[in-house]
């Protein structure tokens, strides 16, 4: 071989090995991102277990409590992170671009309107709000369609169907004393038709800003909606003033706000290195480990339909953002 | 206020035919050179993932008279309409 056939064959050698380690870090955050999202879940639901949170009046209060200082703290660590690597201007130069203000409507999708949905189910029908939240990905496939102008395909179509039977199945036997279990599932219908739509907005603003920046945004907006303009409305700033002087929830929320932090930033970075779809597909695996945790750690009670409906759900979900083939091929 | 760098990293392919990083950093060297997030780790992260989401291709790539790696990308379509529509024309590179 020449000399300069060499150099070629070596350049191509780097190539490779750049494009596949950008590739599994594509992989393992997006898988990483559902780890860390079910473990948010739990300790979310731990949290609320701790008075004034238990048994506090009303349907949004506690909720939204544990939603707002979740996401402020997770802004925060993700703001000290930033700020370590210094990118605390860039927040201020996203805000100002079209695409930042995107970021912007996103956040209020994803954060005070879905994340609140999600923990109003979480607190009403438990863990079986999980893996029906889950079906934000075949949401997400149909708003692609209409917003984003992507085709639905054959697998698609098929996946959404796995996904739909999964959420009967869970839905086949309620579970004994709760009343409002019906109520907890349709806010988790909601929480995943609005997560879908943040995915849509950051999918079309994220695209020119460093995700880090991004994520950052997300949840400090999303933390100081909730908390200084939904609480009040719902009439809940008694019930954050004696959360934060109980003390153990808030160091529980603390930390669910870190992992929370930690899987979404995951999630865009997955999101922005392998595409949304396969970003997604594995992101909503968090349905599979915050229905695991919550049975290894909260007592959650094993019932068969919610164990086959967690997994219908999840392969549905799998089925609709990516052709599973292609995780074998690429993934070597 | 100038624009995110991944933003910048766009605008700047906009002007040109192709870039290396090493020659986007150069250009942007004068902006962003003094922050702490001005690395070559970063500004291949922010091509890659442009690359990702379709408004940049990978032109060419070889190695330097050093045997390392240098990728040359060039804007597409997308990545000029993007342009187009979300960076105003006072920040365009001669």
């Amino acid at each position: 071989m020449s000399n300069q056939g060499m150099t070629a064959a070596s350049a191509d050698k780097q190539m490779a090995a750049i494009n596949k380690k950008f590739r599994v870090t594509g992989i393992s955050t997006g898988a990483f991102s559902g780890l860390t999202y079910g473990i948010y879940t739990v300790l979310v639901l731990l949290a609320g277990r701790y008075a004034p949170l238990a048994g506090a009046a009303g349907l949004l209060a506690g909720p939204y409590v544990c939603s707002g200082l979740n996401d402020l703290f997770a802004g925060i660590w993700l703001t000290i992170y930033n700020a370590k690597s210094g990118r605390i201007r860039e927040m201020g130069r996203s805000l100002n671009t079209f695409p930042g203000k995107m970021i912007v409507l996103g956040s209020i999708l994803g954060g005070p309107i879905a994340n609140g949905a999600y923990l109003v189910g979480l607190a009403l029908a438990g863990a079986y709000a999980i893996p029906i939240s889950a079906l934000c990905a075949l949401f997400g496939a149909i708003f692609a369609r209409i917003f984003l102008k992507q085709k639905i395909t054959k697998r698609v179509t098929a996946g959404m169907l796995v996904c739909v039977v999964g959420a009967i199945i869970i839905n086949w036997a309620k579970p004994e004393g709760s009343p409002n279990f019906t109520l907890g599932i349709i806010c988790a219908f909601i929480a995943a038709i609005s997560w879908a739509l943040e995915g849509v907005c950051s999918t079309y603003g994220g695209a020119m800003i460093d995700t880090d920046v991004a994520v950052n945004l997300r949840q400090l907006i999303s933390g100081i909606v909730d908390l200084f303009i939904i609480l009040p409305i719902v009439g809940g700033l008694g019930l954050l003033g004696g959360t934060l002087s109980a003390g153990v929830p808030v160091i529980w929320l603390a930390v669910a706000g870190l992992s929370a932090a930690v899987s979404f930033v995951c999630w865009y970075k997955s999101n922005s290195t392998v595409g949304c779809a396969v970003g997604m597909s594995l992101n909503v695996t968090y349905a599979f480990w915050g229905v695991f945790f919550c049975i290894l750690f909260l007592g959650q009670a094993i019932t068969p339909t919610i164990v086959i409906g967690s997994i219908v759900i999840v392969l549905g979900a799998i089925l609709v953002t990516m052709n599973p083939l292609d995780l074998i091929k690429k993934g070597e | 206020m100038l624009l995110p760098a991944r933003t910048a990293v766009l605008n700047y392919l906009y002007g040109v035919k192709n870039a290396d990083v090493d020659q986007i950093m150069e250009a942007l060297k004068p902006e962003y050179g003094n922050e702490r997030q001005f690395t070559k780790d970063r500004y291949i992260d922010h091509v890659m993932s442009l690359e990702a989401n379709g408004m940049v291709n990978l032109s060419s790539h070889d190695l330097d008279k050093n045997g390392v790696l240098r990728m040359f990308y060039e804007i597409n379509d997308d990545g000029k309409t993007a342009v187009d529509k979300y960076v105003d024309k006072k920040y365009r590179h001669k």
